[in-house]
């Protein structure tokens, strides 16, 4: 069988709902797709911990103390179980974690974003997990069967953190009114980048991700999704969104809002977010800093190619 | 089985406060620097390891302060977080900031292997619901020794790692002996065997045993000068380091005295 | 691995036990320069939640895999092989109503 009918043969495959491993033969292009969308995944959950991170000193009690310190910690187990996942499909770690840190690779919106207080740990715990979530769930029944399982794993190990986070926001909903008030300051600043980050509806004709099933629904039935699940909970706590035209259209069936900005999210996934270049050159330094411990137990990398 | 505790004398109670709080606060103390490396350890399964040890810590520091909130009636996270810097009975070795890794390393293998031979003492307390605490403590620390000796061994085996370890023990070493300083009113714990052992003859175990281990990677033990430093102020030195940490961990607690978080 | 990969580091695929008695389970892997710091990270990834009973820890290539259809589906039939191979329903009907006539037929 040559070449193309092969690829047209997995395509079908695919495309009909069968699943794929990482030594089953697959096109090029399959394999770059996969290959980018589960590395800007690993990315996004290896810099998704570094706004969070800031918060572990400064948890106000020894429960939260606990709780976020694990809830951290369980972001960077997702992030080793997605770079796995990308590995075994052929790039090397360190090439991608090289990478991440040139600036090459991308990671999601959210993370490009500085925390102010304790609101945002509560808001970014509940919500900004919540949205990501959503698009997780989707996810495990990827024609790529290794990411499919571990996203199972992954979102497992995530109801954890909505928990966590809507318990923080919660308890500061009950108390005292600066404490609300930090609660919907910190809203107020990530409704934007929540809105953003399932990224612009695409044409289903043309997404790849979709039509080779890598992953199973488009960007605006994401987003649909976030809001008809979180916008009456957020609401129910006597928080406001800051998004006037957001409104349920019963007719429609679907959820109305604001454009969100997307030469924002543009700018901010490029690496112009507020964070951006502060986050990588932390990683930088912490990965420069550690490389005589890598070579020291792992064996210095042969001369790079 | 949660026995009541002994009603221990008001001197009793108050030097039995006193070691609790020390242990409690090592735990406490360390498990916070150490939960720093969260996100940027040197290879990611090391990250999550590292990190369940440091959580760990904070448990235990957990159970210890609700130990102590007992006795005292306070309320343990205000233990925890309600003290001024001076206010914190940490042993010397945990006033240094987290710094590298051969550092952190040098400095958990110095506090674990000194906690084993403590908590293998409290476990035989006379004070019921310590040598209970201990003992389940001491099943968690197995893993922490474990994860500790591997990376010792492995680090003294290059000897670029090697030299740095050496480096960060040397500097640790004045401060780690600091973990067995006197505890006041010793002698009462002693006699009524709250502390089953006086803190010296646990220290003089300890080094015997640490040194063996050392020696035999080719790694320093204390200096003569690091022996002979005194201890008084072993619990009670503090250094701008831990002001810092301390600023930090008590700044949104802070920020709304008596609020709930 | 290629170029940039440290060379003593190798993948351990995670094998873990939900509960006592239950089958060892593939649940995913771990990189490590060794068993012993394999063993550490599978209990971390694979068990800091309480969640396992077991777990086996093995080098990726100590593992044999087989996948080849022809081997693991080959055409024939053998459904002889399997309790579906054997469509007894309207047999057992059938007997069932001779034995219930007869039955009736020397019934006391």
């Amino acid at each position: 069988m040559d070449d193309q009918a092969r690829a047209d043969a997995f395509y079908a495959h695919v495309m009909g709902g069968g699943k794929v491993e990482a030594d089953t033969w697959m096109p090029d292009d399959y394999r770059a797709a996969v290959l980018k969308f589960v590395e800007m995944h690993a990315n996004s959950e290896l810099m998704g911990v570094l706004p969070e991170r800031e918060w572990i000193l400064r948890a106000p009690t020894l429960k939260r103390k606990l709780a976020l310190t694990s809830k951290v910690q369980d972001e960077v187990g997702h992030a080793q179980l997605l770079y796995r996942v990308a590995e075994d499909l052929g790039k090397p770690r360190e090439q991608m974690l090289a990478d991440l840190m040139a600036g090459k690779t991308k990671f999601h919106n959210v993370f490009h974003y500085p925390t102010r207080s304790w609101g945002d740990v509560g808001i970014i715990a509940w919500l900004v997990d919540a949205a990501a979530i959503v698009s997780q769930q989707a996810l495990r029944d990827s024609s790529y069967a290794p990411y499919a399982r571990t996203m199972k794993k992954i979102c497992w190990e995530e109801s954890v953190h909505i928990m966590h986070g809507r318990d923080v926001v919660l308890t500061l909903m009950n108390g005292t009114s600066r404490q609300r008030e930090m609660v919907q300051e910190a809203l107020d600043r990530w409704w934007g980048p929540l809105m953003q980050m399932h990224g612009p509806p695409t044409d289903p004709a043309t997404d790849r991700d979709l039509i080779w099933k890598i992953k199973s629904k488009g960007n605006e039935q994401l987003r649909q999704e976030f809001l008809a699940i979180y916008v009456p909970r957020i609401w129910e706590l006597g928080l406001t969104v800051p998004d006037t035209e957001l409104r349920y259209d019963e007719a429609e069936g679907r959820w109305h809002y604001t454009e969100p900005d997307w030469a924002e999210l543009r700018n901010v996934v490029t690496g112009h977010g507020p964070m951006s270049q502060e986050r990588l050159e932390f990683r930088r330094t912490n990965h420069a800093a550690t490389q005589w411990v890598r070579d020291a137990v792992l064996g210095a990398p042969s001369a790079a190619a | 089985m949660n026995e009541a505790p002994r009603d221990p004398s008001d001197e009793t109670q108050n030097a039995l406060a006193q070691l609790l709080m020390g242990i409690a606060d090592d735990e406490f103390v360390i498990g916070f620097w150490d939960s720093e490396w969260t996100g940027i350890a040197p290879m990611l399964e090391e990250d999550v390891a590292t990190s369940s040890i440091s959580q760990d810590e904070i448990g235990h520091a957990r159970a210890l302060y609700e130990l102590l909130a007992g006795l005292t009636g306070q309320d343990a996270d205000a233990i925890a977080f309600g003290r001024a810097p001076e206010g914190y009975r940490h042993a010397a070795l945990m006033n240094h900031p987290r710094t590298d890794w051969a550092f952190t390393i040098a400095r958990r293998y110095l506090y674990e292997t000194a906690d084993a031979v403590r908590l293998e003492a409290l476990s035989r307390s006379s004070y019921e619901p310590l040598a209970q605490l201990a003992a389940k403590m001491r099943r968690e620390e197995r893993y922490h020794l474990m994860h500790l000796d591997t990376w010792l061994r492995r680090l003294a085996a290059d000897a670029d790692a090697k030299a740095r370890l050496a480096s960060a023990l040397r500097a640790l070493w004045k401060d780690a002996l600091a973990i067995f300083s006197p505890v006041p009113s010793e002698d009462l714990l002693v006699r009524g065997g709250e502390l089953p052992e006086p803190m010296d003859s646990l220290r003089a175990r300890w080094l015997e045993q640490v040194s063996a281990v050392l020696g035999d990677l080719g790694l320093p033990g204390p200096s003569p000068d690091d022996l002979a430093a005194g201890t008084e102020d072993g619990r009670t030195r503090r250094t701008d380091d831990f002001r810092w940490l301390h600023g930090e961990f008590t700044m949104v607690a802070a920020s709304e005295r008596g609020a709930t978080w | 691995m290629s170029d940039g990969s440290p060379p003593h580091d190798r993948v351990w695929e995670v094998f873990r036990q939900e509960a006592e008695g239950d089958p060892m389970i593939h649940s995913g892997n771990v990189r490590a320069p060794d068993e012993e710091l394999a063993m550490h990270y599978a209990r971390e990834f694979y068990g800091r939640r309480q969640e396992s009973n077991r777990l086996w820890v093995v080098a990726r290539d100590a593992i044999t895999e087989l996948d080849d259809p022809d081997l693991l589906k080959p055409p024939f039939d053998r459904s002889f092989k399997r309790p579906g191979g054997y469509l007894i329903k309207h047999k057992l009907e059938a007997a069932k109503a001779r034995a219930g006539a007869a039955a009736g037929e020397g019934h006391e």
